[in-house]
């Protein structure tokens, strides 16, 4: 456990000193609800249900962008193969940089949820808490998913699309659960009417983070 | 009968790609085959050269 | 390989589909309701069949490469991702194909549509990983966690877009009498396309298989040959070298 603490303090410090991967995430945050917010009129587009999509797509590229980022960093130097070849356990470097990514992730979504809100013409209320719950869980399965991968796209030439093209179709059910439940809070009902999609975020979770787990090894392994 | 186009079309699609692929895959299986008949007999060769007695099995010692 | 069962396959295969197509075209009653159309039906839903047994190949191979580790395992995962792939994409549009005078439309959000796209991005990925990657020990190791990861994502996915078409109600058409099969010889026709599909499907299978297996094999036998030719040339460097003494 003592590792674990050790790689998330040395990649957040390395995030706060540099800033490069959360500043990406939240340009490219901003341009994509500046591209959504553009590319369809705001007359038909507006409320609750378009706010949410608008920000889990935002998410998802961002997301995406950062783990592209976060291998992409590591293994600059060969660093990821220097912690691969630590004597830290396989899973407490998946779950550090899981961790890792939620932070980012979260700040990004942070972010982008204040200009969805100014965007969509929203009200900051505590509707926004609600959020929360789909919100977490979106990230944590998103991250899930994106850090086992990432792991593998690292060392394929072309790996920034490749991981796009891996995660989004493994991402959908989330995606579908996480617009529905944020949806749902965003047009201020309660949390008991969106627990069945909570429900599949929590299974979603649930599976890739141990799945994740169990398998990094083999994904990350450097011989 | 004013649906038999679709169905047509339907089954003609089903039918050429599988015909495709398989074709495809027929003609790269021969050619993989002629490929591995001309690597094995060349490892033969090479094997046979290998076991020569001419070749000594160490290094010369350093003298 | 075995030859001698591949070819018995292949003539099953052909067989059985030419037995099915008899049935398809000469034996099975019109439905009332579709009209001709309908027999699409007897060969969508064995494309459909095949191609979920395939991605559960993929995943079983996975699991086994991991597991015990070979190439076998990794060519048959690739051989299985890309019949899948094939007949997915064939379900999908002989699909298509079905709806458009039966729905109305080429394509619904369906839940049953829905599925069937998200499992046939799921292995584009997993194909697309496979050619950016080319071949090798590591993109072996890297499918077998992609097939895995693809194959726990099915049953959430299918779950997921269930809830997400019953709470949204679909407004675009009604669905006309589903698949009603009132009559016993058109479940026979059904089951003979499942069963010639599925002879088909183990026949390609073998064939795409025993392609990658030769491919294998080509990669060792170059790899043997230039260990091979390298301690020729070492054979004869010594030998040059003793002459020198």
């Amino acid at each position: 456990m003592n590792g674990f603490w050790t790689l998330i303090g040395k990649d957040l410090r390395l995030e706060i000193r540099t800033g490069q991967s959360t500043i990406a995430m939240l340009a490219l945050a901003l341009l994509v609800l500046v591209v959504l917010v553009f590319s369809f009129d705001p007359a038909f587009v507006r409320g609750p249900q378009a706010a949410a999509g608008a920000l889990w797509v935002a998410m998802v590229f961002a997301g995406m962008l950062g783990a592209s980022r976060a291998i992409g960093a590591e293994n600059e130097n060969g660093c990821f193969r220097a912690l691969m070849t630590s004597p830290l356990d396989r899973a407490t470097v998946y779950i550090a940089k899981l961790a890792v990514s939620v932070i980012f992730m979260s700040v990004a979504l942070v972010a982008g949820l204040i200009l969805v809100v100014l965007f969509f013409n929203l009200e900051f209320s505590s509707a926004l808490i609600r959020l929360v719950p789909s919100l977490i869980l979106g990230i944590a399965g998103f991250a899930a998913v994106a850090t086992l991968l990432a792991a593998v796209s690292a060392r394929a030439r072309g790996g920034e699309l490749l991981l796009p093209l891996l995660i989004v179709p493994i991402f959908t059910p989330a995606l579908i659960a996480g617009v529905k439940s944020s949806g749902a809070a965003l047009a201020g009902l309660p949390l008991a009417a969106a627990s069945d999609w909570i429900g599949i975020l929590v299974a979603f979770d649930i599976l890739f983070i141990t799945a994740g787990f169990l398998l990094f090894e083999h994904a990350a392994n450097i011989e | 009968m004013d649906h038999f186009w679709y169905l047509f079309a339907a089954y003609s699609i089903i039918f050429a790609a599988i015909f495709l692929y398989v074709a495809f895959m027929w003609s790269r299986q021969s050619k993989l085959e002629v490929e591995v008949r001309a690597l094995e007999a060349k490892l033969a060769a090479l094997g046979n050269s290998g076991a020569n007695p001419a070749t000594p099995e160490h290094p010369p010692a350093e003298s | 390989m075995n030859n001698r069962f591949q070819k018995i396959l292949g003539v099953a295969a052909l067989v059985s589909m030419l037995v099915t197509l008899w049935m398809i075209f000469a034996w099975v009653p019109t439905e009332a309701q579709q009209g001709i159309v309908q027999r699409i039906f007897y060969f969508h839903v064995p494309c459909a069949w095949v191609s979920f047994a395939a991605f559960g190949i993929v995943a079983v191979a996975g699991i086994f490469y991991l597991w015990l580790g070979g190439q076998i395992w990794d060519d048959l995962g690739h051989a299985a991702a890309e019949l899948g792939m094939l007949f997915c994409t064939l379900m999908l549009i002989s699909g298509s194909i079905w709806a458009k005078p039966i729905w109305g439309t080429w394509w619904t959000w369906d839940s049953r549509l829905t599925t069937s796209f998200v499992l046939w991005l799921l292995y584009g990925g997993y194909l697309m990983m496979r050619a950016m990657f080319g071949e090798g020990e590591q993109v072996a190791r890297l499918a077998a966690v992609v097939g895995i990861v693809a194959a726990l994502d099915v049953p959430v996915v299918i779950v997921s877009v269930r809830l997400w078409r019953t709470i949204h109600p679909a407004v675009l058409v009604t669905r006309q009498g589903g698949h009603g099969l009132e009559d016993p010889r058109m479940i026979v026709t059904l089951l003979a396309g499942l069963v010639a599909f599925t002879i088909l499907f183990a026949w390609m299978l073998m064939l795409r298989f025993g392609e990658l297996r030769m491919r294998t094999r080509l990669r060792m036998l170059a790899r043997a040959i230039i260990l091979a030719e390298y301690r020729a040339a070492d054979a004869a460097e010594y030998r040059v070298a003793a002459g020198n003494r």
